[in-house]
């Protein structure tokens, strides 16, 4: 058993833990976040994907260990319901999710490729950017979609 | 051993690093970007009894040119070598490599050091490691080691590094003007996969003609370890490389390599996938060298 203090969220926790526990399950059972999802377990999928220092990681092969005074972000705090991010708006308007277990991944990892680029994404740059979040309900398109609508607020938002 | 009881010791310092190495008791795993290392534990492969977190030594994250040898450090993430521009000018058959491993959210934890150190023979950076001549630095407590990338791997999972020593350095030369390199990869899917047959291929060539004067050929994952295409390699030079040529230097590489079958393909795929990746991989290059993009590689 180790305490391990890292920010998730923006706000420091502090979690007493077994060191080699996954960041997921530290998320799912200690912090009480269960937006972020195990599906594989071995980092195939994404399902569990969160946001390390601004970078999407799989959390279900990131040790809490490793974590130790990181800045970690999960879909929670990407947005709420009440006050949602253009990301998530974006899904909900193109329809882009069914069963939705894949969705918080897809979103966290279609947050960070967002924040990292500053123009507008092609569709095979979206694709090359969340190749590592499968989706086994439906086909693709509406997520592509979901984003590229995004990504387009969000350039808009930033010229005004 | 239940996974909960697997303790963790994380290091600051190299120094801090290797004296845990060479005098604690209980048995060790490293533990760089933990996209290998975690799935084997929860599998129950390996039962130790502590991970020796390696992600808070700073001192080995580093890309750095010193005079005409490149540097990497091994705790040097995949996506830290992809947006290097450095290493795009001078080694652009390791970028290609890295940006093939996984997708972004392995890129970005994944190590070159773990990629060495798990020794896989399916590991993508490492033909273009064979590929560049690089040699990789073994520290131990007591002194350091320089190996050859082609004599640091002795089979599956195992290399020449004995438990108290760990990577601390990864050099090669700069390449020079008419230098190319490519990176091939066959996966069942474009990202996040594991490579059924991969090659790596840098070629000198002679300025103003399609004549080559000599290259590198390394295939991973058609072999126990990653393996250079001698025969192949010696063909490279023996005259212009037409598209008669490049089809001849592949039929030479189906009867090299010496794959088996597993759960990814069978053996006598593996062999037709080698040679048809090697004779794509030339024609590519000589595209691209014939479309006068001479980069220096």
């Amino acid at each position: 058993m180790k305490t391990i203090d890292f920010f998730i969220n923006g706000t420091e926790i502090s979690i007493t833990c077994s060191p080699s526990k996954t960041l997921l399950d530290v998320l799912r059972e200690d912090a009480g976040l269960t937006g972020s999802k195990e599906c594989c377990g071995k980092g195939e999928c994404g399902s569990c994907t969160v946001s390390l220092n601004g970078l999407p990681v799989c959390s279900c092969l990131l040790l809490a260990g490793q974590v130790h005074g990181q800045n970690i972000v999960t879909v929670e705090g990407i947005g709420t319901p009440e006050n949602m991010d253009p990301i998530q708006q974006a899904f909900i308007d193109e329809g882009a999710t069914q069963c939705g277990y894949c969705t918080p991944g897809l979103i966290v990892s279609a947050r960070s490729y967002l924040n990292s680029i500053g123009h507008l994404p092609g569709l095979d740059e979206i694709k090359q950017a969340l190749g590592g979040n499968l989706c086994r309900c439906t086909g693709y398109t509406k997520i592509l979609k979901a984003v590229q609508t995004a990504a387009q607020r969000l350039l808009t938002f930033r010229e005004l | 051993m239940y996974v909960s009881d697997i303790d963790m010791l994380s290091p600051r310092s190299l120094q801090e690093c290797l004296y845990l190495l060479e005098n604690e008791k209980a048995s060790f795993r490293l533990l760089a970007g933990g996209t290998d290392a975690v799935v084997r534990m929860k599998e129950g492969k390996w039962q130790h009894d502590c991970w020796l977190n390696l992600k808070n030594i700073d001192e080995l994250k580093f890309i750095a040119i010193e005079k005409d040898e490149i540097h990497i450090g091994p705790l040097t993430t995949h996506q830290e070598i992809i947006s290097s521009p450095l290493l795009r000018d001078h080694a652009d058959v390791l970028v290609q490599a890295c940006r093939e491993v996984g997708a972004a959210q392995m890129q970005n934890m994944g190590t070159i050091g773990g990629n060495i150190g798990t020794a896989s023979p399916a590991g993508d950076t490492i033909p273009a490691l064979f590929v560049l001549g690089a040699i990789i630095e073994l520290t131990s407590l007591t002194g350091k080691r320089h190996i050859c990338a082609e004599d640091f791997f002795i089979g599956p999972g195992k290399t020449v590094a004995f438990p108290n020593e760990i990577i601390t350095k990864i050099s090669f030369k700069i390449r020079g003007k008419h230098d190319l390199g490519i990176f091939q990869k066959l996966g069942p899917r474009k990202a996040q996969s594991i490579s059924i047959v991969n090659v790596a291929i840098s070629l000198s060539m002679k300025e103003g003609t399609r004549e080559c004067t000599g290259g590198r050929i390394a295939f991973g994952s058609v072999g126990p370890v990653v393996l250079r295409a001698k025969k192949c390699e010696a063909m490279l030079a023996l005259g212009e490389l037409s598209p008669d040529m490049i089809a001849n230097i592949s039929r030479v590489a189906w009867k090299e390599v010496m794959p088996i079958s597993d759960i990814r393909a069978s053996a006598s795929y593996r062999r037709d996938m080698a040679s048809a990746l090697l004779e794509r991989g030339l024609y590519r290059l000589m595209k691209r060298w014939a479309d006068d993009e001479r980069k220096p590689f």
